[in-house]
């Protein structure tokens, strides 16, 4: 066992370095820390306590122990892509990063499950299992570099959930370090569907509150036997909003359907991967239709109707697999192009009904307008997940707060006409003032006793996902008294 | 990014930049493209090895602002990250904002090396090959004679056979054992003829960069390099007040002697109106002599324009049309990006369209072919440890069933020299160009018997 020496009078880091045993397993000085103060949410930031390096499932169990008996606030982090701030150290948090556990354990195609640890890499998966014609559907554009165990917590969605659901929708099991450190299996050996209450749906997506995951089981999924991938381009952002309403209505699923407005595609353009699409346009749909070979040529001719139907300036298919992954590397990087106009974005979450985007998409407009920022859209279109990207320069005193305003207003707007405020990324700390919008605090009272039997001490991943207490705390004591 | 209390403590301006105290500091413009999405991370043969995000790129870009931002000293704990950089320039790859990481982190380096001048063992090593050594090609050439004396005399076999080569550190065993058989550097053999002529009609004349350690180590490159050239209608010419193209200097901080010797490259080769390099570092180094002059308008625009005729030995072949061999080398071979070739000026196909058309030659894919091989310079001399983990994951990746490996620079040579021997393979590690060069021969001789 490697010995991680520490130079430090506080006791507990001498303590948990020796929870760990690989090498440089714990970071404490400070200077060592500050590129743990924020993930991909970048408004916030705070240092932690310290940042240790388990390396399996019992060192993280005895860490969590350590700090559960000691009442020292934790959270777990992964490849810290995240959007909504939910692995920033709020509270001087003991970060468990859970990076070096990345093995890929078994792979199991009889029985279509793979096991993985939660610091393995998204599209490793995919990488790992694609010669033998299979791959891992949930593809969050981080994909390249988050880990599973942090789509678990997120939930995370990708342009392929459309079709074929969301990170919940293929999780089977899990192995749980639950926050007094009891390492518990949940999901009955990746057998679907098990008797009692779905704990893998409530601990997927909990946003590391509830637990830390350890080990993953998630289903994978058979190659489709063929797919095209369409770009289509309007002058009208209108039009092309009714064509992704046409075409689901139309009865096609497509395996993807993407939308860029004409911000994202300067940004994109601009940025490493460009694909040549005009500057002139309104608006670029990005289709994927995958399937049996035989019926793709009538689903894609359904949906080219859709498109002429709604004046489509211009079509055109990928001609082959490698300029369908230059499009799809286009897109996929189209939150962190927007380096290549702006100095910061902040990216918003929201979920609408599709049959609202033309409306919707009118109202970010104009609170562009009213704050001066560019708000450039990409989105999920096809399941109606709206990513606004508002751009500001936060050298610019007070332009930060009025991206804040401005993200949130986009929220309202999606809440208001009945959607929700985060479709993938997480409510974290960015969103959880938001959660105002869509429950009432008696709704957010009833989770929040859902995290207490978990959570109890509120040492975990505290001050995440719900509001602050406050108003929420009056209620609380208003509704135990009426009892 | 933000910064709390931004009220309070506003944001710092190109103006002040924070404890950064030196001129030609990491530029604000390179850092404000990064959005700290993190697709840089799996990209960084460093944060493989570890996973801690000070060893990342978007970690080291984190830092590297933080000391402008007033947060962080330059000190040990900032000059670890930075110098763990391979600076391999994977993550300007693949980051979608394309954020000029390297570019930051030899501009941090230079800060770091004024604050915190190398002392003792250190100073002296890096002083003798950095200043004492490299710049002067008749000094390297003495050290290469040496070398030959030392291959050639028995001195080497003696070396081997009694252990006393066991009182080198590890790696510089490793290194010694695949040093190549010294030959004559083209610039002593060709130092009376002002132009290599063209075999047949000339269509242009190109300048040659011969290198410092390629010239010395690796001669015949150069050799292959000039055939491949002048049968291609080329004149060539070495022009005599060339010097090392400093790429070494600035990767380890030396800014100023960087500038130094970019300056007399810059004017050895003025006249000249197309600049071929055989060496992936040199090229890039070559190429982005214009940031190391950001204090100096007048020579930044000159750096603007002497790069502007720099180009890869592969990529000059692919553009001008060469003439394809037709002789057969029948092998079995797999191409490695050299960082600084692929990640570094963006050259990927060209080298492999030029092995793909030599007859006979079968290529076979390497997975992660332009993941680092842990050279990275004189990385694998000042970071062994590191170079070593990374160039093991490199191995991983080298398909057993061919008969060589092919590339455009001589430190990758070197260190993947190092890993066949180690991992007991028995590949040849050769330079694209020289591929060709044995092609063109080939079909000589064959077309001399008919």
């Amino acid at each position: 066992m490697v010995r991680n020496k520490v130079k430090t009078n506080d006791i507990h880091i001498i303590n948990l370095a020796k929870l760990v045993s690989s090498p440089n397993a714990i970071l404490y000085k400070e200077e060592d820390l500050l590129a743990y103060d924020c993930d991909g949410f970048t408004i916030e930031r705070h240092l932690p306590r310290a940042v240790v390096f388990p390396k399996n499932t019992e060192e993280v169990s005895q860490i969590v122990k350590y700090c559960a008996e000691n009442n020292l606030p934790f959270l777990a982090r992964g490849a810290g892509t995240g959007l909504s701030g939910g692995a920033i150290p709020l509270n001087n948090e003991v970060i468990i990063s859970l990076v070096r556990m990345k093995r890929l354990l078994e792979v199991d195609l009889e029985n279509r499950r793979a096991v993985v640890e939660p610091g393995f890499v998204n599209l490793k998966l995919t990488n790992s299992i694609s010669d033998k014609g299979y791959y891992y559907a949930p593809d969050p554009s981080s994909q390249y570099a988050c880990t599973i165990g942090g789509n678990v917590a997120e939930n995370a969605g990708g342009a392929h959930c459309l079709k074929y659901g969301v990170t919940t929708n293929h999780i089977l099991g899990l192995e749980v370090v639950l926050p007094n450190g009891e390492i518990i299996e949940i999901g009955n050996g990746g057998i679907p569907d098990s008797p009692g209450y779905d704990l893998l749906g409530l601990l997927t997506g909990s946003e590391g509150t509830l637990g830390i995951v350890t080990k993953i089981t998630v289903r994978i999924l058979k190659n489709p036997e063929a797919k095209q991938t369409v770009l289509a381009y309007f002058d009208n952002i209108e039009d092309g909003s009714q064509a992704v309403s046409d075409i689901i209505s139309s009865g096609i699923v497509p395996a993807a359907l993407e939308m860029m407005d004409k911000t994202a595609i300067e940004g994109v353009e601009a940025a490493a991967f460009p694909v040549g699409h005009p500057k002139d346009i309104e608006a670029v749909l990005l289709i994927e239709v995958d399937g049996i070979a035989a019926g793709i040529e009538g689903q894609i001719e359904m949906i080219l109707d859709v498109c002429r139907k709604w004046n489509v300036r211009e079509v055109k298919a990928a001609r082959d697999e490698a300029e369908r992954g230059r499009w799809w590397a286009n897109r996929k990087t189209g939150f962190g192009a927007m380096g290549a106009i702006s100095p910061d974005y902040l990216v918003q979450d929201g979920v609408i009904p599709r049959s609202r985007l033309p409306e919707v998409l009118a109202k970010i407009n104009h609170i562009s307008k009213e704050s001066g920022l560019r708000i450039a859209n990409i989105f999920h279109a096809g399941d109606g997940n709206l990513h606004p990207l508002v751009l500001f320069d936060s050298r610019i005193p007070g332009e930060t707060e009025k991206a804040i305003e401005a993200g949130s207003a986009c929220l309202k707007v999606c809440a208001d006409v009945g959607g929700s405020i985060t479709g993938e990324h997480g409510v974290g700390i960015e969103k959880k003032e938001e959660m105002r919008f869509v429950f009432n605090d008696e709704e957010i009272i009833a989770q929040t006793n859902i995290r207490d039997v978990f959570n109890p001490d509120h040492l975990l991943n505290a001050g995440k996902l719900f509001p602050t207490p406050g108003r929420c705390a009056e209620v609380k004591r208003e509704l135990s008294s009426k009892n | 990014m933000s910064i709390p209390n931004i009220e309070q403590k506003p944001a710092c301006t190109t103006g002040s930049l924070g404890n950064y105290l030196w001129s030609d500091p990491p530029k604000e413009n390179k850092w404000a493209d990064c959005v700290h999405c993190g697709l840089c991370l799996e990209a960084c043969p460093t944060y493989e090895q570890l996973g801690q995000e000070q060893h990342s790129p978007r970690g080291r870009v984190h830092l590297i602002k933080s000391v402008a931002e007033g947060k962080l000293f330059v000190n040990e704990a900032f000059a670890d990250p930075v110098f763990q950089c391979l600076d391999c320039r994977a993550c300007t790859t693949a980051c979608p904002a394309s954020v000029d990481v390297g570019g930051l982190i030899e501009e941090a380096r230079g800060q770091v090396r004024q604050a915190m001048p190398l002392t003792g063992w250190k100073s002296m090593t890096s002083k003798f090959f950095l200043e004492t050594l490299f710049p002067h090609p008749e000094r390297l050439h003495a050290a290469g004679s040496l070398l030959k004396f030392y291959q050639k005399s028995g001195l080497q076999k003696l070396v081997r056979k009694t252990g006393l080569i066991n009182i080198m550190p590890d790696h510089l065993v490793e290194m010694e054992s695949i040093m190549p058989e010294v030959k004559t550097p083209v610039r002593k053999k060709y130092k009376n003829e002002k132009v290599i002529k063209a075999k047949g009609e000339t269509k242009r004349e190109v300048a040659m960069l011969s290198g410092c350690i390629m010239d010395v180590m690796f001669s015949d490159i150069n050799e292959s390099t000039i055939n491949v050239l002048t049968r291609n209608g080329n004149d060539v010419v070495i022009p005599k007040n060339q010097t090392c193209c400093g790429a070494l200097h600035v990767h380890a901080g030396d800014r100023e002697m960087g500038r130094k010797l970019a300056k007399q490259n810059i004017e050895a080769f003025k006249d000249a109106e197309k600049v071929i390099v055989n060496a992936a570092g040199c090229g890039c180094m070559l190429k982005e002599y214009s940031e190391l002059f950001h204090d100096e308008p007048e020579w930044q625009e000159k750096a603007k324009e002497f790069s502007a005729k720099v180009e890869d030995i592969s990529k000059f072949l692919y553009d001008i049309g060469y003439e394809t061999p037709k002789a057969e080398l029948n092998k079995r071979i797999t191409y490695h990006d050299a960082c600084h070739l692929a990640h570094g000026q963006g050259i990927r196909e060209e080298p492999r369209d030029l092995l793909l058309h030599i007859p006979g030659v079968e290529m076979v894919h390497m997975p992660n072919a332009d993941r680092c091989c842990g050279s990275a310079g004189i990385y694998n001399l000042t970071n062994p440890e590191m170079a070593g983990a990374v160039l093991e994951s490199k191995m991983a990746n080298v398909p057993d069933d061919v008969e060589m490996i092919s590339m455009g620079n001589p430190g990758c040579m070197l260190q993947m020299a190092v890993g066949v021997q180690k991992h007991g393979r028995n590949q040849k590690i050769v330079h694209t160009v020289q591929l060709l060069d044995w092609a063109y021969q080939r079909e000589d001789e064959l077309g001399g018997g008919e």
